[in-house]
């Protein structure tokens, strides 16, 4: 994956997690995964499709989830509700479209689809074509690990 | 409606309904046989698969399908009926199976199509088939005209029922035992060591490998030994000072072992070099694509991508570059580096910023830096020079292995692989080629 994809997600990740969820947020270490990877429990996805094609995951546990929606909605929500998955999507939607105005800032276009929620346990992801980076985030309500899987068109 | 019109929709319904087995039908030598669809994943063209040495007759080789690699077996081989020769480049009909969680690719002659029966007109075999041993045969069943012999898969190339005196058990047995014993073995063949310097030598082996990650094999055996005789003149008798006893120690170790101008711009004397060893690099086509995984902080990139754009002015470069270290392949794209170090044929691309000095676009456009991991899937098309300068060394054994092959598969046939100095492979699908003081590889098929 190019470099320059990697940045501006890890750095919209953390300045939009910062400001909605408002407690500590942590980076972990980058590292890179190969075809398939089990989803945490709680995955957001969000498309894109241009200069650059791919797909954007942010997954997290459900009781992860289920924090981070009541901090940002200021009180506290117990079940995986229709309020908590809007919450979520628009975390993610938040999230990546910093990051997209930064690459466009960059030069590359391209058009997002709007975020997906998807919730199960046992869940896979598998992009045989490209491998995916992912940027571990930590926070009070658990950890989110943001699964970036970008390339060139070919 | 008539009764007897009714009678032949009903009929005909009910045979439509008890479609409850449906099986990929294939040809080998003239026969038609068939393989329960359930058990197929899918069907494709294959060519050029990776040949596994010492292994089973039938064993074609092993073939990346979309990054699982898979055992290729030549279905035709294995019943001993004719496998006609197949020509370069012609791509061979291969079904893809699933036995348990195990993929296994099989080579037909032909594949024909999906044909829908009723299992229960599924005859068992007769033992007057004596093409194929009967007991690899589920049933024969008839459809339009054409008798089909069902084969059980398992029981061919599962692990159920499996016949010792076959298949590849003994490759996978065999394996780790070479893989502990080598070094010393290797020792004990050239000349009568006494048991110390062996003891002393296997502990380096060791601590090269807890140190650096440097993992001693067939790839640097040869290195390693030399080395190893030097460094004991070097340290004097004392067991304490042959052994390595730090991190230091082992970079000391390794020093001489790194390739010219790593992680430095080549000298003008050694892009001379490569350029007299690229010159051997023949293609029709109008692009020449590299690969340079273990590209580090990029000066070897920039280094190559100046020398190909000198030596192939008709041509377009294309270079991808890779790299795990996510903090060294940051800074290559924008390398910033002083005047001092650049050597005067890299001069004419270099653009002044207010940093310092950093690769203009005209080399720049001809890389691809990437973030990635060799051992993951590798999704860009094959190409014509393959540079992994003292890359393999540092992957474990069996990863050393993948790294071959996955070079074998990235390459066009003719294409030149260009190791460390002190890297030395020898698989009869690449041969030595030798240019300017330096060593690369052509591969073959």
């Amino acid at each position: 994956m190019r470099v320059e994809y990697i940045n501006p997600f890890v750095e919209s990740a953390f300045n939009v997690l910062k400001e909605v969820v408002g407690s500590n947020v942590e980076r972990g270490e980058l590292f890179l995964k190969s075809s398939s990877q089990p989803v945490l429990g709680v995955a957001a996805i969000v498309g894109l499709a241009g200069d650059v094609e791919g797909r954007v995951l942010f997954d997290m546990t459900k009781d992860t989830a289920l924090g981070v929606a009541s901090a940002m909605n200021g009180e506290s929500l117990t079940s995986l509700d229709e309020l908590v998955k809007a919450t979520i999507t628009e975390l993610a939607n938040m999230i990546t479209a910093q990051a997209v105005t930064k690459l466009h800032e960059l030069g590359f276009k391209f058009d997002l689809t709007p975020p997906a929620l998807i919730t199960g346990e046992n869940m896979e992801v598998t992009d045989t074509e490209v491998e995916a980076l992912i940027v571990p985030v930590q926070l009070e309500q658990g950890k989110i690990e943001i699964n970036v899987a970008i390339r060139e068109r070919a | 409606m008539s009764t007897i019109r009714q009678n032949i929709k009903e009929e005909e319904a009910s045979r439509i309904e008890n479609i409850d087995f449906k099986m990929v039908t294939f040809s080998l030598a003239g026969k038609e046989y068939g393989i329960d669809i359930m058990k197929v994943k899918e069907i494709s063209k294959a060519n050029r698969f990776t040949f596994v040495p010492n292994s089973a007759s039938y064993v074609r080789g092993v073939y990346n399908l979309r990054g699982d690699i898979i055992s290729v077996i030549d279905l035709r081989v294995m019943f001993n009926l004719p496998a006609p020769k197949v020509a370069e480049g012609v791509m061979e009909d291969m079904i893809i199976l699933r036995l348990d969680e195990m993929l296994i690719g099989v080579i037909v002659d032909s594949i024909d199509k999906v044909v829908g029966i009723n299992s229960e007109t599924i005859q068992p075999p007769h033992p007057i088939f004596g093409d194929i041993n009967i007991k690899f045969i589920k049933g024969v069943v008839e459809n339009d005209d054409r008798l089909y012999l069902i084969l059980d898969v398992e029981r061919i190339l599962g692990q159920k029922g499996e016949d010792p005196s076959r298949g590849p058990r003994p490759l996978a047995a065999v394996a780790p035992v070479e893989e502990e014993a080598y070094p010393e073995d290797k020792k004990l063949d050239a000349e009568p060591v006494t048991s110390e310097a062996k003891v002393d030598f296997s502990f380096v082996v060791e601590t090269l490998n807890t140190f650096r990650h440097f993992v001693v094999s067939p790839l640097n055996i040869a290195w390693t030994e030399h080395r190893f005789e030097q460094w004991k003149q070097e340290r004097g008798a004392a067991v304490e000072a042959v052994q390595l006893q730090n991190a230091e120690d082992a970079d000391t170790f390794l020093l001489p072992f790194y390739s010219d101008a790593s992680g430095h711009f080549f000298p003008a004397s050694l892009k001379d070099s490569y350029a007299a060893l690229f010159r051997g690099l023949k293609t029709d086509r109008g692009q020449i694509a590299v690969w340079n995984p273990g590209c580090g902080r990029g000066y070897e990139t920039y280094s190559l991508a100046a020398i190909l754009k000198e030596l192939f002015t008709d041509k377009a470069v294309k270079i991808w570059a890779h790299d795990k270290d996510l903090l060294s392949i940051s800074t290559a794209p924008n390398l910033i580096f002083q005047k001092e170090h650049v050597p005067n044929y890299l001069l004419p691309y270099v653009v002044e910023g207010k940093n310092g000095l950093s690769v203009g676009p005209e080399l720049k456009d001809l890389i691809l830096f990437e973030y990635h991991d060799i051992l993951h899937g590798n999704p860009f098309p094959e190409v014509d020079l393959i540079v992994a300068r003292d890359l393999g060394s540092f992957f474990s054994r069996q990863d050393q292995d993948k790294l071959i092959r996955i070079f074998t598969e990235k390459m066009r046939t003719g294409g030149l692989l260009v190791l460390g100095k002190n890297e030395v492979i020898s698989d009869p699908g690449w041969e030595t080629v030798e240019q300017a003081g330096l060593t690369a590889y052509r591969k073959k098929r």
